[in-house]
C-alpha cells in the first residue's frame, strides 16, 4: 500500500459510509501537502480552458457549438465552473488584459523605438478561429441566399435554422455588417424593405434585431443623433447627474404634463444654483463675449439651439409635436427662463434684451469703452453688426457659425503670443471672423440673386450730361471704380444702351468683380444678343466662375454670330454643348482664318474650360503674337501659367499687362496669387493691398489677403512681431482716425484698417511697383490647405 | 490570363507600386459579414496565357476589407481588417513572422486603407467607427484622429499632389477634404442625397475629385466650386462600391459596382462610359489601375474570383 492510501484514507482504509476524505483530517493535511488527489485532478479538470475570449467560450470548443450535440445538457450541468474556475479565470484574465495591456501601453508611449523589426507586433497570433463545420456551412448557406435576394429584389425568405451557437460577438457582427451592407444592396428600396429584409436574416439567426446595431440610416436624422450625443457628453463628466436626467426626461415621457414640472423636479435634485443660474450666467454671455470671456457656458444654450434648429427642419410630426422638444426649443430662444426655482416665459425677446443691454445709456459698452479706450474697434463692429441684423435670434445662428469655425481659434492663439493680452486678442480675432463668416453668408445669400446688377448708392454722375462718353475717359485713364459709377449712371439713364452695359461689364471685370460683369453682360446681351464682345466677356467671365455649361454656351454664341464663321454652326443654337464639340469648331475657325486673334483667345478660354493649361497657353501667345498690346491678353497668359502651375512665368505675364495699364486691378490681385502660389505669401500681400486700394470691393481679394496674412504668420513660426499682432496694435490706433473719414462705399472699418496698417507699415514698398526678385528660391508652401480657393482670374 | 480563383469572396485588389506583375487581394469569407479574411499576394505569368501563380497568403481571424501597398518599401502592405485592427505584412518575411505588426485602435470595422504617394512614411484608414487615424510606419500607435463625419467613413484618399491633403467618403452622405495641419476639415460636400462609397483625386488636376455613391451616380467635382459637380455619370445600375482615376489619363476613371460591372468613363467626353466589363458573377467590390502598366485592369468580387486584362481584351479569355 502505497503511502498515499494509508494516509489518505484509500480504498482500503475507507471508513464506511463516509464518501469523502475530507473526513480524515490527515487526508486533508496529505491533500495539502502532496497536493493532488485524484479527487482534485478531477476538479481541475472542470476548469476551463483559459483561453482569454470570454465566458461564452465556456460552451465552446474549437468554435463548435456544444451545445447543440446530444447530451450536451448534462455537460452543461457539470460546466458552470466552481468558484475555483472562476475566480482563476478571472485573476488570469485581469492579469493578462489589464496589467499586461498596461505594461504594454507604457512601453508604447514612451520613447518611440523607430527600428520596424523591434516591434514586431509581440502578438502570437491567435489561430484563426476556423468556420468549416456543418453549421457554418448552412450559415453560410443563408448568407448567400440573404444576398442573392439583394438581386431580385424579392423579399427574403428564409429557412429556420438549428442553432448555430454564435457568440454574441458574431450576432453582433452579422447584424451590423448586414445592415450596412443590406443599405447598400437594397439603396433603391424603401427604408422598410431593407429593414425587413435584414430583420429576415437575423430573425432566422435567432439574433436580436434591435440590439445596439450601427445607428439608424444617417439620413434625416443624423445631425438629430449627432447633436443628441454631443449634448448627452456634456453631461457626462457627472455621470449622476446625467442619471437623474434620463430619468426625469422617462417620467416625462410617462406623463407628457407641462414643462415647468421638468424644470421644478430637475431643481429639487439638483437644487436651485445649479443649471438655472447657470443659464441666467449664459445670458450674460452676450456680454461677457466682448470681454473676451470664454464660451463654454453658452454651449449649454448653443447646444439645446441646435437641437430645436434641427428638429425645426424635421417635417415628422411626431417630432413636431413633441412637447420636450417644443419646451427645449423655447428654452434655446430665451422665451423661457429659468427664475427661482420656476420656468417662466422671458420679460422680452431674448436677442431684443440683448440689444438694450447695450442700447442703454450707460450700459457695459460705454463704460467698457472708458475704461479700455482703444476697444472702441469692438464698439464699431457691434454697431455695425447691429444695422445689419434684426432683432431676432439671428445673432444666435451668428455665433454658432464663430463657435464651429476654427481659424478664430487659431487665430486668437497667435494673437494671444503677440503684444496684447489674451482678452483684447481674442476680441480682435472673435469680431474679425464673424465678420468674415457673415460676408461669406451674405455673398452665399447673393448668390441666389446672381445676375441681378446691383447699383452703388449716391452716385455721383447721376444726372451728368453725358456719363457714357465721361466713363469712356475714366475706363481709359484707369479709374476703374469711378468709371463704374458714371458708367452706371448711363444706364440708369439709357437701359437698353448695350454699349453701355458692356463697358460697365468689362470694367468690373477688369476691377475682379465677375459677378457684377455677369450681371452687367447679361443686360448688355439682352439689349443686343449679337454683340461679340459680350458674348466673348460672358464666356470668359462664366469660365472664371468655373461654370462650364454657361461659358460654353456663351463662346458657341460668338461663334453663332460672327458674320465669318457663322457657317459652321448650326441655324438654331443646341440645346446642350459638349466641350469637344465647340472646341473642334474653334479649331475649324482658326484653320479658316489664321491671323483673327480672338479666335485663340476664345480657344485659350475653351482650352482654360477644360483644363487643358498647356493648349490654353498655346493658344494665348498666339494671340499675343498678333495683339502684342491687349493687356487683358497677357493676364490671361499669366492666369493660364499660374492655374497650370507655372506661377514663376506668370509673374512675368502680369508685369507685362500692367506695364500696358497700370490700374489693372485684377492683375494686381493675380500678381498677389502668383507669389501666394509659390509659397511666397509675404510678397503677395503689398499686390493684394494695392488691388484692394483701387477697389475695395474686390472680395476675392479679401479673401486671398486674408489667407497670405495667415500663412505669412504661421511661416514665421514664434517670431513676436507677427503681422496679427501688429495688425491688432496699428487697427487700435487706425480705427478712431477711421471714423474721422468717410469710408469709401463698400469698405468696412476692418477692411480699411487692414489697409491703413499696411500703408503705415510698408510704406515704401506699396509706392513703387518693383516686382520682388523673383530668383529667391521659394520657401516650401507652408500650408496649402486652402490652396483651391486661389482661382485665378483671366 | 485566367481568373484567378480565390476561396473567400474578394474584396479588394491592388497593384503593387514597384512590380508590374504583383497584386495583392483582400478577401473575406462570407461576404464579410462573419468568418476568417485572408490576404492574397499574387504574381501575373510573364506570358498571357499561363494562370496566375500565389506568392503569400495571411489568414486573419476576420473579414479583410482593404489593402494598400506601401509607397516606401516593396514588400510591406497594410490591411483593413473588420475587428478594427490594421495589421501590416512583409512579404519578405517568412509566415510566421507576419503580421509585422498590429495596429488596434479602430473600434469598429476598418474599411478602406491609403498610402500616402508622397510622404511615403504615412497611411490613413477609414473606419466604421465615423473615424479617419492617420498612421506612420514608425509609430506603434496613430498619429492623429479625425473624427467628424457622423456615420461610417467608407474611403480616405490622399491628394495626388499636396502631401497633408486628403479627401474622406462617407455614410452621412458628405466628403470631406481635410490638411493634416489644419485642426478641422477644410471643406465638407454634401456630395450626394445618399452615401457616398468611395472618393478618388485626380491624379492631373490636384482640385478635381470623383465620388461613388449608392444612389448609383458617379459626381466628378473641382472643390474650387463645389457647389455643382462638374459632372454626373450615370450608368450603373446599383450602388457603386469604387471610383478610380487613371494614373495614365487624366480623365479616365474605373469604377465597380453591385450591379456586378466593370465600368470605364472618360468624364470629359460627351459618351462618358467608354467600356463596360460584366465578368463577375457577383457583386464586383474591387478594382485597380496598374500604375507601370497603361491600360492594365484588375478586379475582384464575391464570385471569389481575381481577374487581370489589358483594357480592350475580354477579361475571361484564357
Amino acid at each position: 500500500m502505497a503511502m498515499r492510501e494509508l494516509v489518505t484514507g484509500g480504498a482500503t482504509c475507507a471508513v464506511p459510509g463516509s464518501s469523502s476524505s475530507s473526513s480524515n483530517p490527515l487526508g486533508a493535511l496529505a491533500n495539502a501537502l502532496i497536493g493532488s488527489s485524484s479527487k482534485t485532478q478531477e476538479r481541475l479538470k472542470e476548469i476551463p480552458v483559459a483561453t482569454p475570449t470570454g465566458p461564452e467560450n465556456q460552451f465552446f470548443q474549437d468554435g463548435v457549438p456544444l451545445r447543440t450535440l446530444p447530451g450536451s445538457e448534462q455537460d452543461g450541468a457539470f460546466l458552470p465552473p466552481n468558484a475555483q474556475g472562476s475566480e482563476f479565470l478571472r485573476t488570469f484574465h485581469s492579469a493578462y488584459q489589464n496589467d499586461l495591456a498596461d505594461a504594454w501601453d507604457d512601453v508604447q508611449h514612451g520613447p518611440l523605438p523607430h527600428v520596424v523589426s523591434d516591434m514586431r507586433a509581440g502578438t502570437v497570433l491567435r489561430p484563426p478561429p476556423t468556420l468549416d463545420g456543418p453549421p457554418q456551412r448552412m450559415l453560410s448557406g443563408l448568407l448567400h441566399s440573404f444576398v442573392d435576394s439583394s438581386r431580385g429584389g424579392i423579399p427574403f425568405r428564409p429557412a429556420q435554422l438549428p442553432l448555430l451557437g454564435l457568440s454574441e460577438r458574431d450576432k453582433q457582427c452579422i447584424r451590423d455588417r448586414s445592415t450596412i451592407m443590406g443599405r447598400h444592396f437594397f439603396a433603391d428600396k424603401s427604408e422598410d424593405f431593407i429593414n425587413s429584409q435584414v430583420n429576415a436574416l437575423l430573425h432566422s439567426l435567432d439574433i436580436d434585431s434591435d440590439v445596439r446595431a450601427k445607428g439608424p440610416l444617417p439620413g434625416r436624422y443624423r445631425e438629430l443623433e449627432e447633436y443628441w450625443n454631443e449634448s448627452q457628453g456634456m453631461m457626462r463628466p457627472v455621470p449622476h447627474v446625467a442619471d437623474g436626467w434620463a430619468n426625469e426626461f422617462n417620467q416625462l415621457g410617462v406623463n407628457p404634463g407641462n414643462p415647468e414640472s421638468w424644470a421644478r423636479s430637475f431643481e429639487q435634485q439638483h437644487g436651485s444654483n445649479g443649471w438655472a443660474s447657470e443659464f441666467e450666467q449664459s445670458q450674460l454671455m452676450a456680454a461677457d463675449r466682448m470681454r473676451g470671456a470664454n464660451l463654454p457656458n453658452m454651449a449649454a444654450m448653443e447646444q439645446s439651439r441646435m437641437l430645436a434648429h434641427t428638429l425645426a427642419q424635421n417635417n415628422d410630426p411626431k417630432f413636431q409635436n413633441s412637447k420636450f422638444l417644443q419646451f427645449v426649443s423655447k428654452m434655446s430662444r430665451g422665451e423661457l427662463i429659468i427664475d427661482d426655482n420656476q420656468v417662466k416665459p422671458a420679460p422680452g425677446d431674448w436677442a431684443s434684451e440683448f440689444q438694450q443691454q447695450y442700447n442703454s445709456g450707460p450700459s457695459w459698452t460705454d463704460e467698457y469703452l472708458r475704461n479700455r479706450g482703444p476697444d472702441q474697434w469692438a464698439d464699431e463692429f457691434t454697431a455695425k453688426r447691429e444695422q445689419v441684423q434684426s432683432a431676432d435670434d439671428q445673432w444666435a445662428n451668428e455665433f454658432s457659425k464663430l463657435h464651429m469655425n476654427d481659424w478664430a481659434d487659431e487665430f486668437g492663439q497667435q494673437v494671444a503670443e503677440g503684444v496684447f493680452g489674451e482678452g483684447t486678442a481674442n476680441d480682435w480675432a472673435n469680431a474679425y471672423d464673424e465678420f468674415m463668416n457673415e460676408q461669406i453668408a451674405m455673398k452665399q445669400q447673393s448668390d441666389s440673386s446672381r445676375g441681378v446688377y446691383v447699383f452703388s448708392d449716391m452716385n455721383p454722375y447721376v444726372g451728368h450730361p453725358n456719363p457714357l462718353k465721361e466713363g469712356q475717359e475714366l475706363f481709359r485713364k484707369g479709374l476703374l471704380s469711378e468709371a463704374i459709377l458714371a458708367l452706371e449712371a448711363e444706364v440708369m439713364k439709357n437701359p437698353n444702351n448695350s454699349e453701355g452695359w458692356r463697358l460697365l461689364g468689362i470694367t468690373h471685370a477688369e476691377n475682379d468683380d465677375d459677378q457684377q460683369a455677369i450681371a452687367a453682360m447679361m443686360k448688355a446681351e439682352e439689349a443686343d444678343p449679337s454683340n461679340l464682345e459680350v458674348l466673348l466677356a460672358l464666356g470668359v467671365s462664366h469660365t472664371n466662375e468655373l461654370e462650364q455649361a454657361a461659358a460654353l454656351r456663351y463662346l458657341y454664341g460668338w461663334l453663332h454670330h460672327h458674320p465669318k464663321y457663322k457657317t459652321l454652326t448650326t441655324p438654331e443654337m443646341p440645346l446642350s454643348f459638349y466641350h469637344a464639340d465647340v472646341a473642334g469648331l474653334f479649331n475649324e475657325a482658326a484653320q479658316m482664318s489664321p491671323e483673327d486673334a480672338d479666335v485663340h483667345i476664345v480657344l485659350g478660354v475653351l482650352y482654360n474650360l477644360s483644363r487643358e493649361y498647356d493648349r490654353a497657353i498655346a493658344s494665348f501667345q498666339t494671340a499675343l503674337n498678333l495683339k502684342p498690346n491687349d493687356y487683358s491678353l497677357w493676364n490671361k497668359l499669366g492666369a493660364t501659367q499660374a492655374n497650370s502651375v507655372q506661377s514663376a512665368d506668370a509673374i512675368s505675364a502680369y508685369q507685362r499687362a500692367l506695364d500696358l495699364k497700370p490700374n489693372y486691378v485684377r492683375a494686381w490681385a493675380n500678381m498677389g496669387i502668383g507669389y501666394a502660389n509659390q509659397g511666397m505669401y509675404e510678397e503677395s500681400i503689398p499686390y493684394y493691398v494695392r488691388a484692394l486700394t483701387m477697389n475695395p470691393k474686390a472680395d476675392n481679394a479679401w479673401q486671398y489677403l486674408r489667407i497670405s496674412l495667415r500663412y505669412e504668420t504661421s511661416t514665421k513660426g514664434s517670431e513676436k512681431h507677427s503681422f496679427y499682432s501688429m495688425t491688432c496694435t496699428t487697427t487700435l490706433i487706425t480705427i478712431p482716425l477711421a471714423n474721422f473719414v468717410a469710408p469709401p462705399p463698400g469698405m468696412t472699418c476692418w477692411k480699411l484698417a487692414i489697409l491703413g496698417i499696411w500703408m503705415l507699415s510698408k510704406r515704401s514698398s506699396l509706392c513703387n511697383r518693383q516686382a520682388p526678385p523673383v530668383t529667391r528660391v521659394p520657401p516650401p508652401p507652408h500650408s496649402l490647405g486652402q490652396w483651391w480657393r486661389f482661382v485665378v482670374h483671366r | 490570363m485566367p481568373a484567378f480563383k480565390i476561396p473567400f469572396n474578394g474584396y479588394s485588389v491592388k497593384f503593387s507600386p514597384f512590380y508590374e506583375n504583383r497584386l495583392a487581394v483582400a478577401t473575406a469569407q462570407n461576404f464579410g459579414i462573419l468568418g476568417n479574411g485572408r490576404v492574397h499576394v499574387l504574381s501575373l505569368p510573364p506570358s498571357p496565357g499561363a494562370p496566375i501563380v500565389e506568392t503569400a497568403a495571411y489568414d486573419t481571424s476576420d473579414a479583410v476589407y482593404d489593402i494598400a501597398w506601401s509607397e516606401s518599401h516593396d514588400s510591406i502592405l497594410v490591411a483593413a481588417i473588420a475587428d478594427g485592427s490594421v495589421k501590416v505584412y512583409d512579404t519578405n518575411l517568412p509566415p510566421a513572422s507576419n503580421p509585422l505588426r498590429s495596429l488596434q485602435e479602430h473600434t469598429r470595422e476598418v474599411h478602406a486603407v491609403d498610402y500616402n504617394p508622397s510622404r511615403r512614411d504615412s497611411f490613413l484608414t477609414a473606419s466604421w467607427d465615423d473615424s479617419i487615424k492617420l498612421w506612420t510606419v514608425d509609430r506603434p500607435i496613430s498619429v492623429r484622429t479625425f473624427k467628424e463625419h457622423a456615420y461610417c467613413v467608407y474611403a480616405a484618399a490622399w491628394n495626388p499632389r499636396h502631401a497633408d491633403v486628403f479627401a474622406s467618403a462617407s455614410g452621412d452622405c458628405t466628403v470631406r477634404v481635410w490638411d493634416v495641419r489644419e485642426p478641422g476639415s477644410t471643406m465638407i460636400i454634401p456630395a450626394h442625397d445618399f452615401e457616398v462609397l468611395y472618393t478618388d483625386w485626380n491624379k492631373y488636376d490636384d482640385c478635381i475629385l470623383a465620388t461613388a455613391s449608392v444612389d448609383k451616380s458617379i459626381r466628378v467635382w473641382d472643390i474650387r466650386s463645389f457647389r455643382v459637380p462638374i459632372t454626373v455619370l450615370n450608368g450603373h445600375n446599383y450602388a457603386i462600391r469604387k471610383v478610380k482615376f487613371s494614373p495614365h489619363r487624366g480623365s479616365l476613371m474605373v469604377s465597380c459596382s453591385y450591379d456586378m460591372t466593370v465600368c470605364l468613363w472618360d468624364y470629359m467626353v460627351e459618351d462618358a462610359l467608354v467600356g463596360r466589363y460584366d465578368h463577375h458573377t457577383e457583386f464586383t467590390v474591387g478594382v485597380d489601375m496598374s500604375v507601370l502598366v497603361e491600360g492594365l485592369l484588375a478586379s475582384t468580387g464575391w464570385d471569389e474570383l481575381v481577374y487581370v486584362w489589358q483594357h480592350g481584351t475580354d477579361p475571361r479569355a484564357p
